[in-house]
């Protein structure tokens, strides 16, 4: 070979205890080149580049950077060879500028910080070609600013090779575009970049080469020119998928939950909703797309009563349920469950077990002081079989669960109480193929058993498969209605950038207002 | 060579168990050493301590009666303490929450003692005392929930309060101040163990067994229930673990923290009670430092009930037998204790790491670079 690859990874394994998180793995990197590191949950990718970066050390194996072998011990040592990592969980110092947190990994920097950091900071990021402000606070950014400033921070560091950990799932549509533009120009420049996700479509647009890991295993790398999207998915799940996702239509009935001109601030009191209609039907799955942080949040929490409504109406089968608390709202049959981005924050008591996350919501049911778990526990059970989660027993901290089998015990229990409304937002966010087909299933019976259903999603494409109709929030105002079938991902993309109204498309019908509404018959009483 | 530490999968029972002596008899080692370098020989002084004089002593039993007294005030309000930090609540102001326990106890027994029968009057210090601490408790939750304010400084600076006030009662000479002795000229505080006092239940010989210490193990296994089988409990761990999914599951959490901290308040009132009602006299010191050798047996038996009761056992016999044995050893001061109860702290802590990770030598081959 005429040229040594940029890295080379041979015979790598790894163990954690009695798992096996890599069991030789071969991988190359050559000069210039995107490289897409594909795999489901679990099946090590961000443990073989977590020893790359230095963060891991490998139990066997070796790694060769430009042909030449070398030991990673920390990384420090990965700075030295030119290796950059951006984590999936950003590494910044919120309360430091941009600058600072540039600085604060530099080597001779000397004992006290100059005012002519900035420049010379401001300089090198011209020089790479983004735009981000050095004197911009961290905690001022938005998630794509300080996606940006990571990358900018491995390159000022001097990294020929860099790793992103799932650096699209926190960014949108348009956001992902600009970082493949950044991708793309750095590989011009002739740096190496090793990009880890779960987004085929993402996979077959940026990346020249694929490497598949299943299980800790290493399956095979590919030319991404010479392959598609379908065998790709056989590689990583191991056998062949149906990338198909249903949408069975049923008879919709009359609407369950209602909402006319509501108005919900958040956290910082600004308005997060801003007057906003719209309605479920039984069987009926009303998808929410917006870009992140439109009051997706908000709404989610203001109809589960954990957050004050500012005005507005919302009835649940005709009754009203303004004002009414979390539990009273719970026991009406609506189930509301938001994955986070941290997917631990709510919905779950991560270091309970299995069977106390179970019982959470109607542990004060049973008569007495005491609380049941015999029940709790048949319910883990019958959900740990359902819906095969993988754990070892039903007492196992969810915490210690993966972030697929967290997220099916939390739809389990969602849906083990019945409800007769469901809002979920982001059920499939960071899962792995398998799980989220499985997930779309749970939601489809529930559908095809009348359930109605709020889908607040990410990923427009699965939406436009799985939802009868879409609403989209931009800056907390529904700018239309749209059916999921009719539909295009431009005119979705127009709507959620707020350049597209919808709302008064239809001059006799409003948008969001339901025909057979039953508000009348609750103004009435 | 280099070593990295790697997490274990899991730990062995009879693994924790030989790590946890380990630590304990490293600790006692490097105390040793310690008593080495004071000229006193080790195996005699830890025999002296650990057996607290009571072998050849004739009043051995008397011994065990003081041992008590010192045993139920520190197992009771460890787990007081462990019932709040299981909320994740910082309650750092056991001692405070005593001090004004102990008052309002003594106030009773100086008011009531007389003219109420003794089991009434007994009824009514515990009632006081636990009110008392409780409410003092409370403030601080109160504020937690209300403003948001930090509870561990809240807490703490509470503790100073009482305290001085405290202070304040043993050293104000003055006709209204009944906690004082009336014969005596310098401020001294007036004993009303004659008055009223914890009866005995049962004696086997000489000792006999102060009903305090059966009440102490009621309390504690009825604790150990309370957090482990009721919905109360249930909400205390999930309020701990987080407080947004409490909420989300339809939880009052700020009712939960209130009431909560109140009954671990109130149990530290009652330790207080049980203290004041065996030594039938107030001090300045009479808290012993409970509260915060509370917090470290709370936290060495990982808030598991039952295993405070035996590490406050333990402590107890360090702290009781370090008393006797700086009787025999004069060159050793009897704050021995606390120095071995720190290194025993560190031990364990040390222990506790390796149950959960283990260290691997790396072996060689590996090619340094830069």
């Amino acid at each position: 070979m005429a040229e040594p690859y940029a890295i080379e990874m041979r015979g790598i394994c790894k163990h954690f205890g009695s798992t096996i998180a890599n069991n030789s793995v071969d991988l190359t990197v050559k000069k210039g080149e995107i490289l897409a590191l594909l795999g489901e949950n679990g099946s090590g990718k961000t443990t073989l580049m977590n020893m790359l970066s230095g963060i891991y050390k490998p139990d066997s194996g070796s790694i060769l950077v430009d042909g030449k072998e070398v030991s990673i011990n920390s990384p420090e040592d990965a700075k030295r060879l030119g290796i950059g990592m951006v984590h999936q969980h950003f590494k910044l110092v919120d309360v430091f500028s941009a600058a600072d947190n540039i600085w604060m990994g530099k080597e001779k920097t000397g004992f006290v910080l100059k005012k002519d950091r900035y420049q010379q900071i401001n300089e090198m990021i011209t020089r790479f070609g983004f735009d981000i402000d050095p004197q911009k606070k961290v905690y001022n950014m938005s998630v794509s600013e300080k996606q940006t400033l990571e990358i900018v921070k491995v390159l000022c560091y001097g990294a020929k090779v860099i790793i992103l950990d799932e650096p699209t799932a926190v960014l949108t549509v348009q956001e992902i575009e600009k970082l493949f533009a950044v991708l793309r120009r750095m590989k011009e420049q002739g740096h190496s970049i090793i990009i880890i996700t779960h987004k085929l479509n993402e996979v077959m647009d940026i990346s020249d080469r694929v490497a598949i890991l299943r299980k800790g295993e290493y399956i095979t790398t590919v030319e991404t020119s010479q392959t598609n999207e379908q065998a790709l998915t056989e590689w990583m799940v191991g056998h062949k998928v149906d990338l198909n996702i249903d949408r069975p239509v049923i008879e919709k009935t009359s609407p369950l939950l209602e909402v006319r001109d509501v108005t919900i601030r958040n956290d910082e009191g600004a308005i997060a909703i801003d007057g906003i209609n719209f309605y479920i039907r039984g069987g009926e799955m009303l998808g929410v797309a917006g870009i992140a942080g439109c009051g997706q949040k908000e709404l989610c929490e203001a109809i589960a009563g954990l957050r004050p409504i500012e005005k507005g109406q919302m009835i649940h089968k005709g009754e009203n349920i303004v004002g009414l608390e979390p539990k009273a709202i719970l026991d009406k049959g609506i189930s509301m469950s938001f994955i986070p981005e941290d997917r631990l924050g709510m919905g779950l008591a991560p270091s309970m077990s299995i069977t106390d996350n179970m019982i959470l919501k109607k542990y004060s049911d049973g008569k007495g002081p005491f609380v049941d778990r015999k029940q709790g526990r048949q319910e883990a059970e019958e959900i740990i079989r359902q819906l095969s989660v993988v754990t070892p027993s039903t007492e196992i901290p969810v915490r210690r669960l993966s972030g697929g089998n967290v997220q099916k015990v939390l739809l389990g229990r969602e849906i083990k109480a019945n409800p007769n409304v469901i809002i979920t937002a982001y059920p499939v966010r960071g899962l792995d193929i398998g799980s989220s087909y499985t997930i779309y299933n749970i939601l489809n019976e529930q559908k095809k058993a009348g359930v109605g259903i709020l889908f607040v999603g990410e990923d427009l494409d699965v939406m436009m498969a799985l939802c009868d109709k879409i609403m989209v929030i931009c800056h907390g105002k529904v700018m239309g209605v749209v059916h999921a079938h009719k539909t295009t991902k431009e005119e979705l993309g127009l709507m959620m950038t707020g350049a597209l109204d919808l709302t008064h498309k239809y001059a006799d019908k409003p948008a969001g207002f339901a025909k057979d509404s039953r508000f009348e018959e609750h103004s009435g009483s | 060579m280099g070593f990295h530490i790697v997490k274990r999968d899991q730990c062995s029972l009879i693994r924790k168990c030989f790590l946890y002596v380990g630590a304990v008899a490293a600790a006692l080692v490097m105390g040793g050493i310690v008593l080495l370098c004071l000229g006193v020989d080790p195996i005699a002084y830890y025999t002296r301590m650990f057996t607290m004089g009571t072998i050849g002593n004739r009043i051995a039993y008397k011994v065990f009666e003081n041992y008590l007294k010192d045993f139920v005030p520190l197992a009771l309000t460890a787990v007081a303490l462990s019932l709040a930090f299981k909320m994740r609540f910082w309650n750092i102001g056991g001692e405070g929450q005593f001090i004004l326990g102990a008052i309002a106890a003594a106030f009773v027994a100086f008011k009531l003692g007389p003219i109420l029968p003794n089991a009434v009057a007994l009824l009514c210090m515990c009632l006081c005392a636990m009110l008392a601490a409780g409410l003092y408790g409370v403030f601080a939750a109160a504020l937690k929930v209300r403003f948001g304010t930090s509870e561990t400084l809240m807490t703490l600076m509470l503790n100073y309060v009482a305290l001085y006030f405290l202070t304040f009662i043993a050293e104000a000479k003055a006709d209204w101040n009944f906690f004082l002795d009336p014969s005596s000229v310098r401020p001294v505080f007036a004993s009303f163990a004659k008055i009223v006092s914890f009866p005995s239940i049962l004696t086997i010989g000489k000792f006999s067994l102060n009903i305090c210490v059966v009440f102490t193990l009621v309390i504690g296994v009825l604790m150990f229930i309370y957090q482990k089988y009721t919905k109360h409990g249930y909400e205390i761990a999930v309020v701990g673990d987080s407080a947004g999914t409490a909420h989300y599951a339809g939880m009052k959490v700020n009712t939960i923290v209130l009431r909560t901290v109140f009954l671990s308040a109130c149990l530290i009132g009652l330790a207080a009670a049980f203290k004041v009602g065996t030594s039938g006299i107030l001090s300045v010191s009479i808290t012993n430092d409970v509260g915060w050798t509370g917090i470290i047996v709370a936290w060495l038996s990982q808030l598991n009930t039952a295993v405070i009761f035996i590490v406050s056992a333990l402590i107890c016999v360090l702290h009781y037998g370090s008393t006797v044995a700086a009787a025999t050893f004069s060159q050793v001061d009897s704050s021995f204790a606390n120095m071995l109860q720190g290194a025993i702290l560190f031990m364990v802590l040390a222990a506790d790491f390796y149950t959960r990770f283990q260290i691997v030598i790396d072996k060689k081959g590996g090619r340094s670079n830069g």
